[in-house]
């Protein structure tokens, strides 16, 4: 842990420098987002990642956190509870808690696909519910709440985004923090055991579904927590946040990120908040983008964004790191020409008879020139990258092998 | 008394018997080997008493509990460890935590998340202690899938025996080894079982008569003959069974 110490500092010091440096409304509704899905992934790789439990249904935990909290909003509003807003997410992480207790009482009696299809149709129960109990859910409008009605935290009264935001920084980095130390604990450690080889863990002393039982239940709270910011941020929540999309989404974001490093989820998160908020300005297919992303991510970088950086652990310490940056560059380029004539050439599939800006040109449809143009831009790229993999290929190796003043070392 | 007991031990699968009316008693600080030919029933049986398979009649007890149809977690608290034919280890993370985990029940950490792993001296040490004994402390932060086969069994008996199990069944401890990687594996064995009860299931006959106390044969599914090397090699039946596959330099010592 004294180790890690810079590593927490720096973390703290980002959190709360941030906002100065993204400070547009745009900037600030990002980073807000961002607090919200990153302890939302992280407690989702605490089943996938660390405990190697596939859930379809951990949108249920954030989901009802969520509109537990959206209630207790409107209980502070009424008066029938005075408390600070600021621990909405405790209700939240409250919420999350008991009902993985009681789900996961059954559910982690299984493991893999079975585990995966409970899940599954927990989902879809809660879901088919919430239609139901309109009361509670709100029915296919949700459930409205103003977070400002609280008695004010030291003067603050939530009016403000950034507010929200060092509210949501603050809960952040305590959710991280414990969902960190949990990774260092007897439970958290025998879950990694569990996950690598369920049946000798049982030989070891240990019942595989009470280890699973207890990652459940802290991924249901700490998703709860979520569910609870997710509630004080947009003051409104509906069936989509607890429905499979939402799930699904929490999966990408830790897949993408890279599932064996408790960092993973964060960078999925963050990119995936990104492309979720900026792209969508920009195309209507930035779902197809994203869609095609997470195929890239799987086929190429099964150990996600965190894993590819991890990958050049070898070569930094071969302090040969700098021989890749002229091959990954050379590279870089034509993949790029080739990603932007595939973007141009998605772009004008669907663009009517709108005229498609790229980079100066202006490509219609109709013109069979813009498509020739944007094909061959596209093979020019493909064909730069293929070129140019074997040189990246035998830099990788060289940066993979170790120096002459390094082979005497011990290992 | 005996610290294991089987009494007419049975266990089908369907309507194929794989083992039929085992009784054996084991006796503490003994150090016992199961042999038989191929498909006898050995691993069913190493199975049968570490709560892999519920027995289909008979009874088995340890310590002077009945054990058997408990899960495995439940035996092992108990104080029975075993390993495994095929490695058997957790192949994602590093050697040290392999053995810090098989550490951890009988150390009483439980299922604790509210200490931190980092911060327990004597556990530590009790862990590096026994990399030291398997002679893997050089490997200690390596991920054990990457560890060599020879090294994973030493890693995998490690996983066995770092709990101070009183009771230790290997299952084949040195198949797939070269000679000399067999003869420290069973310098190591006889090291890590100082003190302690040993049942193993192993087919190198050199090993066995070197090692055990008592012999069992095991054939389709019985047993039939329980005693000292020395009587076992001039059992008739089990000259019969093996058809001198008993090498006959094991005769001579």
């Amino acid at each position: 842990m004294k180790k890690q110490l810079p590593v927490w500092l720096g973390f703290a010091l980002a959190l709360v420098f941030l906002p100065s440096i993204f400070d547009s409304v745009l900037g600030i509704s990002i980073l807000n987002q961002m607090t919200i899905w990153i302890i939302f992934a992280l407690s989702y790789n605490m089943l996938l990642g660390q405990g190697g439990m596939l859930s379809f249904g951990h949108a249920v935990y954030f989901g009802l956190g969520g509109f537990m909290s959206v209630h207790a909003l409107n209980l502070i509003a009424d008066e029938v509870f005075v408390f600070s807003i600021t621990l909405i997410p405790l209700v939240g992480g409250a919420v999350g808690l008991v009902a993985a207790i009681f789900i996961g009482s059954f559910s982690t009696r299984k493991s893999g696909t079975v585990f995966a299809m409970i899940s599954l149709g927990i989902g879809e129960l809660i879901v088919a519910s919430s239609l139901i109990f309109a009361d509670f859910f709100g029915g296919e409008a949700g459930v409205t709440g103003d977070r400002t009605y609280g008695p004010p935290f030291f003067g603050i009264e939530f009016l403000q985004d950034a507010e929200v935001y060092y509210l949501g920084a603050f809960w952040l980095f305590v959710a991280t923090l414990f969902m960190y130390l949990f990774t260092q604990t007897p439970a958290g450690r025998m879950a990694n055991a569990v996950r690598d080889n369920p049946e000798r863990a049982e030989f070891i002393g240990y019942s595989t579904r009470r280890v699973r039982f207890i990652s459940f239940c802290a991924a249901g709270l700490f998703a709860g927590i979520a569910g609870g910011l997710f509630a004080i941020n947009y003051e409104f929540i509906t069936e989509e946040n607890l429905n499979a999309l939402t799930s699904g989404r929490v999966l990408l974001m830790a897949y993408i990120g890279g599932l064996g490093f408790f960092i993973g989820p964060i960078v999925g998160a963050v990119i995936l908040t990104l492309m979720n908020s900026l792209l969508s300005n920009y195309s209507e297919m930035w779902m197809l983008y994203l869609g095609i992303m997470f195929l890239l991510t799987v086929i190429f970088l099964p150990r996600g964004f965190a894993g590819f950086i991890m990958m050049h652990q070898i070569a930094w310490q071969n302090r040969r790191l700098g021989t890749l940056i002229l091959p990954y560059f050379v590279t870089a380029v034509p993949a790029l020409v080739f990603l932007a004539a595939f973007v141009g050439l998605v772009e004008l599939s669907h663009k009517g008879d709108d005229i498609l800006p790229f980079f100066g040109l202006s490509l219609g449809a109709e013109s069979m020139l813009s498509w020739g143009i944007l094909l061959a831009l596209a093979g020019i790229g493909a064909l730069g990258v293929k070129l140019s993999r074997p040189r990246l290929a035998a830099a990788w190796a060289l940066a993979n092998t170790p120096t002459a003043d390094d082979r005497g070392d011990v290992r | 008394m005996s610290l294991l007991t089987l009494d007419s031990v049975c266990k089908s699968f369907g309507s194929t018997r794989i083992i039929n009316d085992v009784s054996l008693d084991i006796e503490a600080g003994e150090k016992h080997a199961i042999i038989g030919p191929n498909g006898a029933g050995k691993s069913t049986l190493f199975h049968l008493i570490s709560g892999r398979y519920n027995v289909s009649s008979g009874a088995i007890g340890f310590k002077g509990e009945v054990i058997h149809n408990l899960p495995p977690y439940e035996i092992a608290r108990r104080g029975l460890a075993r390993s495994f034919q095929v490695t058997n280890i957790f192949p994602r993370m590093s050697v040290f935590e392999n053995i810090r985990c098989a550490l951890l029940w009988s150390e009483g950490y439980r299922y604790s998340f509210w200490q931190l792993l980092g911060r327990q001296r004597t556990l530590n040490e009790k862990a590096l202690d026994v990399l030291e004994q398997i002679g893997l402390s050089d490997k200690a932060q390596l991920p054990s899938g990457e560890l060599a086969y020879a090294q994973q069994r030493a890693l995998e008996l490690g996983i066995a025996v770092a709990s101070g199990a009183e009771l230790i069944m290997l299952d084949e401890p040195v198949a797939g080894m070269s000679n000399s990687e067999a003869e420290n594996a069973v310098a190591l064995i006889r090291r890590i079982t100082e003190g302690k009860t040993l049942i193993m299931v192993e087919h190198d006959m050199n090993i066995v008569f070197d090692i055990a106390d008592r012999i069992s044969v095991l054939v389709y599914g019985e047993i039939i003959a329980t005693d000292t090397p020395q009587n076992i090699r001039s059992n008739a039946r089990v000259q019969e069974a093996y058809l001198g596959e008993v090498p006959s330099d094991a005769k001579g010592d």
